[in-house]
């Protein structure tokens, strides 16, 4: 305790800041700390041990075949989730971003393969159609001051609609780029390409959101958007930048998906992959930097989901669980999220 | 209106009605810690049966926790108990059950009233509507039921009345009746108000106080929490102060003096909570607004001059939060000119007022001034990010360090730049808002409400650094209710009455009672 300290400091500044808490008290404070940050990091190595060790799957989960396997068909559903979490960050939802991803792919093989286009105009159309879908979401939203969920829920099912139009239900396959295709699925240094391209978007939204003023300014808004406000941000500008960033990330996932798998299927991507997404960036968000949206923590809950629904099908469990799976994951991520919040306010 | 109380006080002394009957509460041994702070230390004291008794403390204290277990939202430690009308519940047991079981009944700061429902639509939520014999809504025995409960709380209202429509007083005296309308006739229970009087302006302060003296008086145990002193001295029967989470002292009856209080408070002997104000003030104009009409404004000239502080005396709704948020492009101007240093200026957005030397510290601290889930560092910087933007990269060490020594200059008191702002204290919180916008060096700075809900010490904390800012060349306009820190802290105030600067008070004549009146007086009476 410190109440002489607490009363005579308006008379005399604190040379050092006052601290209230014992060592054992402080100590504990860290160590809770320590294991809520790496909790998911310790699930991660747990579960891939499990796997590694346990009969049913001891033979195939733990080999480079697999890994490689697993780690490379990451690369849409990671940038997805990427894209998700710009608009997260600032308090709002970007449902369409698994959509967005179904049209680009599509629009990415249909030019080339109907129009021949080349294949660097091909994928700037691609990406430049997400930017767009993300600039009419972000305007809907703020400027018009619509709630973003049901915008890009509506968004979201006009997209998939416009998918099947376009593509009449038929896989594009012919005439696709093999430059394209041989980025998906060749490796480099032993490790899958798309992978590199992961990597690389990861760091430019970590960047982004943690090292620059604009992503400080995300989460300003997202903490309190008239406090924003009022320290002079243009919120509504910022907000819908966020969702032109979503839209292109996401443009950029659907050229992924072509390459990774050769083709552009209809049903690839769509509403199931950004459900994926919002549950890597929920689960993501209660690791690293507990209680953010962070980049770190979402790509962790990326590999978790991906290579615990990897054990999972090697050991014979049927398809279904797949979806289960990342749909209880969603569902626990946002419980120890509200749980971790209450228990920070002193609620719990 | 106070015999009952005042008498049973004088009569019989504590000790011996304390002997003679059991008490309404009892407190014994509540204790709290938290992660790094014991919020309370082994807290006692009791209170008489239809006494008004009064809980104060600065922020830190140790009171919102105290009113927290006492609602059930915290647990207290093993050890403790809580007994209301002979019925005990341990402190570690404590839930809003018990606490509803056990007669406690609160209103808090904001009186969840719903302000678009009528007053017998309110006093049906949480309680249940009168129905008619299918089990629809009988409105006519509701209308009946509610009369009854403004007659016997003395509202001035009819049961139709929509709650918006009634003065803030009757409001929260709304709040009170449907908190206490299930102990129908007698009373029962304990009366908990946790600032009630927080956001309303003095008259309707007076008004709410004299109510409640009523019902102390007929009988209803009070327990008021406050952080306002006048307010206490001479309508409490008893006051007990909490300071860093123990019992600093209780005083009774007309030993309740502010000077006492604030000694409790505090911990020593405050001579003076104000600045003294420097004499000088300069001919240099910096705002010099003229005939600016726009919201609630409705013909507005004023001159701030380089290195004063002018203060705006005004009630709610007078526009004076307006006329602020104007000057900082926030709220759109309709007519009129507005020069700053001279120069005509129109913000279209508050970055170029920002741009132009203006900061603004707005009247809602939770809601519109801070970031609850982010660091110290991140709230400070919040309004210069782009200084630290470096090459390529925010100097997240060199905002660090900025902030470390903010901490030290303003006295921000937060075991580290890095800890969540939701931790401190309200007091630290408005230090940190206001930090924010020093640290920008503004020419002009608008101050709207900058002490409310802060204890007296960091009160005078923030007004010393405002003298600090004036002192080095920046100018303030200064909106509070408290006149009393209007007179003491302005070098000049300007009345806003209904949309108009009705008059202008520079000392010897700047006292809270000349403010008071001229801020209640209507325009026409006054010219």
């Amino acid at each position: 305790m410190s109440l002489t300290n607490e009363a005579t400091t308006t008379s005399t500044p604190p040379t050092s800041p006052p601290t209230r808490s014992t060592d054992a008290n402080a100590r504990r404070d860290r160590i809770l700390e320590f294991v809520e940050r790496y909790a998911l990091v310790m699930l991660f190595a747990l579960t891939f041990l499990f796997f590694s060790v346990w009969s049913k799957t001891s033979g195939t989960f733990p080999t480079a075949a697999n890994i490689r396997n697993v780690l490379g068909d990451q690369a849409v559903v990671g940038i997805l989730s990427l894209a998700i979490i710009i608009p997260l960050v600032c308090g709002e939802f970007d449902f369409s971003v698994g959509s967005i991803a179904a049209l680009s792919q599509v629009l990415c093989a249909g030019w080339m393969s109907r129009l021949g286009a080349p294949l660097p105009l091909a994928i700037l159309g691609a990406v430049g159609v997400g930017a767009l879908i993300g600039l009419s979401n972000g305007n809907t939203v703020s400027r018009i001051g619509v709630n973003s969920l049901i915008v890009t829920l509506g968004v979201s099912s006009v997209l998939v609609g416009l998918v099947e139009w376009y593509t009449k239900g038929q896989t594009i396959v012919l005439h696709i780029s093999k430059d394209l295709t041989n980025l998906g699925s060749g490796n480099w240094l032993g490790i899958p390409r798309t992978l590199y391209f992961l990597a690389v978007v990861a760091v430019v939204v970590y960047y982004v959101l943690e090292h620059t003023p604009y992503g400080r300014y995300l989460h300003s808004i997202g903490s309190n958007r008239d406090a924003a406000r009022l320290v002079g941000l243009r919120v509504e500008w910022l907000v819908l930048l966020s969702f032109v960033f979503s839209g292109l990330l996401a443009g950029l996932a659907g050229v992924m998906l072509v390459a990774r798998n050769g083709n552009a299927d209809p049903l690839a991507a769509g509403v199931p992959a950004t459900l994926q997404a919002l549950a890597a960036a929920f689960l993501g968000a209660t690791a690293i930097k507990p209680g953010r949206f962070n980049v770190v923590g979402t790509m962790v809950a990326i590999f978790f989901l991906a290579f615990t629904v990897s054990g999972l099908s090697l050991a014979g469990v049927a398809n279904w669980i797949n979806d289960v799976f990342n749909g209880a994951a969603l569902f626990v991520a946002v419980v120890i999220s509200t749980v971790v919040g209450r228990k920070r306010a002193g609620l719990a | 209106m106070t015999e009952v109380g005042v008498g049973s006080d004088g009569a019989g002394g504590q000790d011996a009605s304390a002997g003679a009957v059991a008490p309404a509460l009892e407190l014994s041994h509540v204790s709290k810690a938290f992660p790094g702070t014991r919020a309370l230390d082994d807290v006692s004291f009791s209170e008489r049966r239809g006494e008004f008794h009064a809980l104060l403390g600065g922020n830190g204290s140790g009171k919102s926790t105290l009113i927290k277990i006492l609602a059930g939202v915290y647990h207290g430690e093993p050890g403790g108990s809580i007994t209301v009308d002979g019925r005990e519940i341990p402190a570690e047991r404590t839930s809003p059950e018990a606490a509803r079981a056990a007669g406690l009944h609160f209103v808090h700061q904001n009186p969840a009233v719903f302000p678009a429902l009528s007053v017998a639509e309110n006093m049906a939520v949480g309680h249940g509507f009168q129905r008619t014999a299918v089990g629809g809504v009988s409105w006519k025995a509701q209308r009946r039921r509610t009369a009854g409960l403004l007659e016997r709380f003395d509202i001035a209202a009819r049961p139709d009345t929509l709650v918006r429509d009634l003065r803030p007083a009757e409001r929260a005296m709304v709040a009170i009746a449907r908190a206490l309308q299930d102990q129908e006739g007698e009373h029962s229970g304990l009366l908990v108000l946790d600032e009630p009087t927080a956001s309303l302006p003095r008259a309707e302060v007076i008004r709410l106080l004299g109510a409640l003296t009523r019902y102390a008086a007929a009988g209803q145990t009070i327990l008021f929490v406050s952080h306002r002193l006048d307010e206490v001295v001479g309508t409490a029967d008893t006051a007990t102060v909490l300071r860093d989470g123990i019992v600093a002292g209780t005083l009774e009856g007309e030993a309740i003096t502010e000077p006492r209080l604030i000694e409790l408070i505090v911990g020593r002997p405050l001579d003076r909570v104000f600045p003294e104000m420097p004499e000088v003030t300069g001919e240099e104009v910096a705002i010099d607004m003229r005939h600016v009409a726009g919201g609630p404004l409705v013909d507005v000239s004023l001159r701030l001059r380089r290195g004063e502080v002018l203060g705006i005396a005004g009630l709610l709704g007078s526009g004076r939060s307006e006329l602020l948020k104007m000057l900082f492009g926030a709220y759109r101007i309709r007519s009129g000119e507005v020069a700053l240093d001279g120069r005509p200026v129109r913000f279209r957005h508050i970055g170029e007022a920002m741009a132009a030397g203006i900061a603004y510290v707005p009247e809602d601290r939770g809601g519109e001034g801070a970031f609850f889930d982010m660091t110290v560092t991140e709230n400070l910087t919040a309004a210069l990010v782009s200084r630290y933007w470096k090459r390529g990269l925010l100097r997240q060490r060199v905002a660090d360090a900025d902030a470390r020594q903010a901490i030290e200059q303003f006295e921000i008191r937060t075991p580290s730049e890095h800890q969540d702002l939701s931790r401190l204290s309200g007091g630290n919180q408005q230090k940190v808002i206001l930090a924010r916008w020093l640290l920008r060096r503004p020419r002009v700075l608008l101050l709207d409400e900058p002490t409310q809900g802060v204890d007296i010490n960091a009160r005078a904390e923030i007004y010393s650094l405002v003298r600090q800012a004036v002192a080095d060349g920046c100018s303030a306009l200064l909106v509070t209710s408290d006149f009393e820190e209007l007179a003491h802290v302005c070098d000049r105030v300007v009345v806003l009455n209904q949309g108009r600067i009705t008059a202008e008070v520079v000392p010897p004549d700047l006292t809270p009672a000349t403010l008071t009146e001229l801020a209640y007086v209507t325009p026409e009476v006054a010219s």
